[in-house]
């Protein structure tokens, strides 16, 4: 199972996403992205039945590019993240339903707010401060209950991802490879050079 | 003990059996690695039939010092100085993980062992409850009470700031 | 021999058929202990499926030695295990002429149940008696011996719709006063209130469960001895 980390912090959000694919009992890549960026100031992080994982990434990416540029100004991170829970739900009603599990990143400019949303491939989405999808959720959630602050500061919030990814090292059976981070905040979506 | 609740309350209290029978015996008390290497041949022995537990053996002597034997329902036995075990294990460990080093006081220590507990109950559906505390020291073991988590959580979330998932209000 | 292949050939998918040892006749049973009280109540009723196979089959046994037993569950085990413990009392005395101590008979239990671990009896079980100190016990049980001691549990089909109650009525859970900004401490109660609980948890339960109704046997231990009370309930 992939591992996809989201934490907020005052002023942005951190999305961890592990960068290994595995096939059977091959690792066929080790530096896997599994995000795409939805606005410059929306990230998301998929994980789930392979095929069906970027493809949906990609339809979502797409129809929000799409708005964007039809209308002038991009979808609200709310919007962004209902659009995404329909599409799944219409999914899951249909006699082949995507098997995508997701986590938004979003940084609102106007609001300098930073939020994050939870959705699950049953087409279930939360708001919340931090989250995790997959095996990882067992061990990080409990560090994150523990040691998580929404008014930390960006630097603190990575300080605690990487502790959610020592644990997960420690602790989880098959090596993952490592995770990518990317951060939304004020400036944008990017990508941390640093290799966690 | 974790896992299936006769299981464990049975053989547990046969150990305990076990064991004063050893002292009877030999006029000394059982060591800690042969206590739990009783448990583990048995468990072994009922391989295959079903039997589910997840069993820590801690205990204190002269020869070993600390010890902790981790015995589970395959048969496995394993000597270390942190395990968690059951349904909540992982939950545990996280809290346990970032906050454990060898040099906890005893009174640190009990703290950690409650908010790794009370992490467990938190995320894991079939843990909850209440908390037990004992502090196994070469004297014997102590019991340090039972804390209710209805309250406990409260209270870790006042004191730390933390478990900020948990809305108290209504969000504008 | 042709007739036979004949229709093993018409009906081409093997079917296969498995004997299944159990049942499951309804029923709920509930055990409160007092100051110098104990007592466990059972409904009456007797069903399997949608059927009622009797309005009037007790549950709840007087087994000596002034203690009460009840088994609830798979009929057939509740009775083949509430028999084993008279015989288990019966044989005690036997063998050391005494009576039989609840604390012991609570252990007894345990290992009769265990002893089947691989072949459970399919019984909620619970004991009452008086323990050293002449106070109310209840022990109660899961099929295979897992058990404790309580101040009270329900067993059975209706289990989950009493026990909530009586986390309530009996051990006073979320009952906070805002005036006096305290929770309700916990205490005995007495023998009267214990039995209006008891109704009253065995008529709702009745109105709620298809599986309860009929009749309420209750079995009250006290040193002066058991006394067996009935109560009708509603036959629908």
């Amino acid at each position: 199972m992939d591992i996809l980390i989201g934490i907020t912090t005052k002023d942005s959000v951190l999305i961890a996403t592990s960068k290994s694919v595995a096939r059977g009992v091959s690792v066929i890549k080790t530096n896997d992205d599994k995000t795409r960026e939805l606005t410059d100031h929306s990230l998301l992080a998929f994980s789930g039945e392979s095929g069906d994982t970027t493809n949906f990434a990609e339809y979502i990416q797409a129809n929000i590019r799409l708005y964007g540029t039809r209308n002038g100004f991009e979808m609200s991170n709310k919007a962004i993240a209902s659009f995404t829970r329909n599409e799944l739900a219409s999914a899951l009603r249909s006699r082949k339903p995507y098997q995508v599990n997701i986590l938004i990143g979003g940084y609102d400019v106007k609001k300098k707010k930073a939020t994050l949303n939870w959705i699950d491939y049953l087409a279930a989405n939360v708001e919340l401060p931090y989250a995790a999808h997959g095996y990882a959720q067992y061990y990080v959630l409990s560090l994150l209950d523990r040691h998580h602050d929404p008014n930390m500061t960006q630097e603190q919030g990575l300080e605690l991802l990487k502790d959610c990814i020592k644990e997960l090292r420690l602790r989880m059976p098959i090596d993952f490879k490592g995770v990518q981070v990317k951060v939304v905040d004020e400036a944008g979506v990017r990508k941390l050079p640093e290799d966690f | 003990m974790a896992g299936g609740a006769a299981d464990c309350q049975f053989w547990e209290t046969w150990l305990n059996t076990q064991c004063r029978l050893h002292e009877l015996r030999n006029k000394e008390r059982i060591s800690v690695a042969a206590a739990s290497k009783i448990l583990a041949n048995l468990t072994y022995s009922y391989k295959g039939a079903g039997l589910s537990m997840g069993t820590m053996i801690c205990g204190y002597t002269k020869r070993e010092g600390p010890a902790i034997f981790y015995v589970d329902s395959d048969g496995e036995r394993l000597q270390g100085d942190l395990f968690c075990v059951g349904s909540g294990q992982t939950f545990a460990y996280g809290v346990l993980d970032k906050n454990y080093k060898w040099e906890l006081t005893v009174e640190e220590a009990l703290d950690l062992g409650k908010r790794s507990i009370l992490a467990a109950t938190h995320r894991d559906a079939y843990s909850g409850g209440s908390v037990n505390l004992y502090h196994v020291t070469e004297q014997g073991w102590v019991y340090h009470g039972n804390y209710d988590v209805g309250t406990e959580l409260w209270d870790a979330k006042d004191r730390e700031q933390s478990f900020n998932h948990i809305v108290t209000s209504i969000p504008s | 021999m042709e007739i036979l292949e004949a229709q093993s050939t018409a009906s081409s998918q093997p079917i296969e058929h498995r004997f299944n040892p159990y049942s499951d006749n309804g029923g709920t049973i509930l055990g409160i202990a007092g100051e110098d009280y104990a007592l466990i109540a059972g409904d009456t009723r007797h069903t399997t499926g949608y059927s009622i196979n009797s309005r009037y089959e007790p549950k709840v046994f007087d087994v000596g030695d002034n203690l009460v037993v009840s088994a609830n569950g798979f009929a057939a085990d509740g009775n083949a295990l509430v028999d084993a413990i008279k015989n288990r009392v019966e044989w005690y005395h036997h063998a050391h002429n005494k009576p039989l101590k609840v604390q012991s008979l609570a252990r007894q239990i345990q290992h009769l149940l265990y002893r089947k671990r691989f072949f459970p009896y399919y019984v909620h079980t619970i004991l009452a008696g008086l323990d050293d100190e002449g106070k109310g016990a209840i022990y109660s049980y899961d099929p295979v011996g897992s058990y404790e001691r309580e101040q009270c549990r329900a067993g059975g089909a209706a289990a989950s719709l009493i026990m909530p109650f009586l986390d309530n009525q009996v051990y006073f859970k979320n009952q906070f006063d805002p005036a006096t900004q305290q929770y309700r401490v916990r205490s005995y109660l007495p023998i009267d209130d214990a039995i209006k609980i008891v109704r009253d948890a065995f008529s709702s339960a009745t109105e709620r469960h298809i599986h309860v109704g009929d009749g309420l046997e209750v079995l009250i231990v006290t040193k002066a001895g058991i006394e067996k009370r009935y109560f009708p309930l509603k036959r629908d």
